[in-house]
């Protein structure tokens, strides 16, 4: 009895095994891409803008018949927006044998997971990440196809400075590499142009009691207040503030433009201004594209979903141009070409970062809709 | 009132109320140190868990058309403190007992894995996003002064306040004159000796780990309510902020977490007031060293003798 449950084990374990060696062969003739952004954690929802982006664009390739006949092959990581779980994941992609990568997400994750693709010689394209210290160290296998914070900042202070027009105007932060870095710039340009930056400030992410702070912003009179970070802390604030009678007018970076901020701070998300990319589903050329996201029951309006679409189209344009899968070839390619893409012609200087992108600045309101703010 | 009076006072009452809610879950980390001498800690997501069920509650009563806000409150917190309570007496069931008569680091990782376990059930369970719910009480009172400069406090810091004093003067009397509580005490000087007096301390301990997932519940369901965010990780900065208000007003003493955990509140936003919120963690936890350096026993604690 004892032999025989013993042979059964052995011949599945042996079965398993083999299954694996199956596998593995016949996915040898894709080329995998590897997906890494937040499945989980507080910053998930632009993790799935970046998933339905790059998803939907390996589907149509290969749907037109691949890269030089071959098929795409996505695979997803999830390291959860932190630079820890950033630096397994690109382990794990590199000992995959994976040569190219859309993501990270999050600008603290992909600083320190870019460093490992770099040396390891694998090809990474950000579709989200705004930091500019990202390309600033001569790497030569990090793109990315979103602007960058010095981009993004100046639009914000440059509405702040001739729209909004406030006297006195508090600057506010998380503390993490993309908060903190866009709240500097947009100081820098207020500060440049005149305006009285009364409170520089940072918050810890995670916190969930702003109490303190917004008695602090009452007392300073402030009518402005810029957050840089993400939703789940700005929600917060705005709905602390409501409840405490301070009715500043607040302004924040892509990272708070998505529903969720709607759902957690209700109404006193009216009127909140987002410096986003450009409406890139309402863009005539995309309707097409636009349709398909929509026969998935898939949302095309998120800031990251044409910019992940757009990573991975150059990335197949790049294969094929290049024909190569060298991701030096690639890179290379990518470097002296231009790109049609849903984001528009897509040109990469030295650095790797885009020759051009506009920010827009949008009104956000109760509903979770956003329009257009000049 | 002077302006700068109102802001003072204002600050105050802000750090009340955080205070209070560390105090509230600091009472089940030193509820338990007291009785068997070690640290809980999965219990910052016991309070997790409470402000889940808070949140399902409420949302289920709206979709059956139940909005009578009395109702909603107490099914909502009821309902909590039951479900925080089983998985209480399950923790300690299935985490605590069996490893109980071995050695402290043992029982200590054991919390720990139960901590990871139970984050990453809640992940699996209700998803990994914030989910938010809509205010339920708004409003305040104007104390002195008017507009955004006014001396103001909310109904729900007010009703965090009175919530966290009546459930210490609960505690306070089931410890001190129940019979399970002179139980409670006895099991904290010397189990060994309240076994022998025919005490089944088991079931102390489980009733323990039971009132003290309860309090969590209760603080899970009033921040639920007050913040109306919650999301699986909420329990651990919740979880250290209260281990450390337990370890500041001397763990293993109940008015100490109380008094532990208003002074870090106050003390937090005293920083984020006058100097820079950046600061305030640092501030809270020099504190901590301090009183550590100074009087390791915490504020209230008393001097331990290492039983042999």
């Amino acid at each position: 009895m004892k032999a025989a449950f013993k042979k059964t084990l052995l011949s599945a374990a042996t079965s398993i095994a083999l299954a694996g060696v199956a596998v593995h062969a016949v996915a040898a003739d894709t080329i995998k891409i590897a997906m890494a952004g937040p499945v989980s954690g507080p910053v998930a929802q632009y993790g799935d803008m970046q998933f339905i982006g790059a998803k939907m664009a390996i589907k149509r390739i290969n749907d037109a018949g691949g890269v030089d006949g071959r098929q795409l092959e996505g695979v997803v990581f999830d390291d959860a927006c932190e630079p820890k779980q950033a630096v397994a994941v690109a382990n794990r992609i590199v000992n995959e044998g994976i040569r190219f990568v859309v993501g990270h997400l999050c600008s603290g994750s992909t600083q320190p997971a870019s460093d490992i693709y770099e040396d390891e010689g694998v090809m990474m394209i950000t579709p989200a990440s705004t930091s500019p210290a990202i390309t600033e160290r001569g790497y030569e296998m990090i793109f990315r196809t979103i602007g960058l914070d010095n981009m993004q900042g100046p639009v914000a202070a440059d509405y702040i400075i001739h729209h909004a027009k406030p006297e006195r105007v508090a600057v506010i932060h998380d503390k993490q590499q993309y908060g903190e870095g866009i709240a500097t710039a947009v100081r820098q340009g207020l500060e440049e142009a005149g305006v009285d930056v009364v409170m520089f400030e940072g918050i810890t992410a995670g916190d969930k009691d702003f109490s303190g702070l917004i008695s602090k912003m009452a007392r300073e009179k402030v009518d402005f207040v810029y957050y840089g970070g993400y939703h789940p802390e700005l929600g917060l604030i705005l709905r602390q503030s409501r409840d405490a009678g301070f009715d500043a007018q607040f302004m924040g970076p892509e990272g708070v433009g998505n529903p969720d901020i709607t759902a957690i701070a209700g109404d006193a998300s009216e009127g909140l201004l987002v410096t986003l990319p450009p409406s890139f589903d309402e863009d005539p050329r995309n309707a097409d594209l636009v349709k398909a996201f929509k026969a998935n029951d898939e949302d095309p309006s998120g800031p990251f979903v044409m910019p992940a679409y757009a990573a991975v189209q150059v990335m197949a344009d790049g294969i094929e141009g290049a024909d190569s899968t060298d991701p030096y070839d690639v890179a290379e390619y990518l470097r002296s070409h231009t790109f049609d893409t849903p984001i528009g012609q897509v040109a990469f200087d030295e650095k790797g970062d885009l020759k051009s992108f506009r920010f827009v600045v949008y009104n956000w309101h109760k509903d979770g809709s956003k329009t257009p703010a000049n | 009132m002077s302006e700068s009076l109102l802001y003072f006072f204002q600050q105050v009452i802000n750090g009340l109320t955080v205070g209070s809610t560390y105090a509230l879950i600091a009472i089940g980390y030193t509820m338990v140190y007291g009785i068997i001498g070690m640290i809980n800690f999965a219990h910052g997501e016991i309070y997790m868990i409470g402000t889940y069920v808070t949140f399902i509650v409420v949302t289920a009563l709206a979709s059956m058309g139940i909005e009578f806000l009395p109702v909603v409150l107490v099914t909502a917190l009821a309902i909590s403190m039951l479900v925080a309570g089983s998985y209480g007496y399950a923790i300690e069931r299935v985490a605590y007992r069996p490893v109980r008569g071995s050695k402290r680091l043992i029982a200590l990782i054991s919390a720990i894995g139960m901590s990871i376990f139970l984050q990453n059930y809640m992940r699996l369970a209700q998803g990994p996003r914030d989910l938010a719910m809509p205010g339920l009480i708004s409003g305040g009172w104007d104390l002195s002064g008017e507009g955004p400069l006014a001396l103001s406090l909310s109904y729900m810091q007010a009703i965090i306040f009175i919530a966290t004093l009546v459930s210490m003067g609960a505690l306070t009397w089931f410890i001190s004159r129940s019979r399970t509580g002179r139980a409670c005490r006895a099991c904290a000087q010397d189990q060994g000796m309240t076994s022998l007096l025919g005490i089944n301390t088991n079931k102390v301990i489980a009733i323990t780990f039971v009132i003290g997932a309860m309090l969590a519940a209760v603080a899970g369901f009033l921040l639920g309510l007050y913040y109306g965010v919650v999301n699986p990780m909420i329990g651990f900065i919740a979880g250290l902020k209260a281990f450390t208000a337990a370890v500041l007003g001397g763990i293993g003493s109940i008015p100490g977490a109380m008094l532990g955990g208003l002074i870090l509140g106050v003390t937090e936003n005293m920083t984020a007031a006058y100097f820079s919120t950046e600061y305030k963690d640092v501030v809270a936890f020099t504190l901590l060293c301090l009183i550590l350096l100074f009087k390791p026993s915490g504020i209230l604690g008393k001097p331990e003798v290492e039983k042999i």
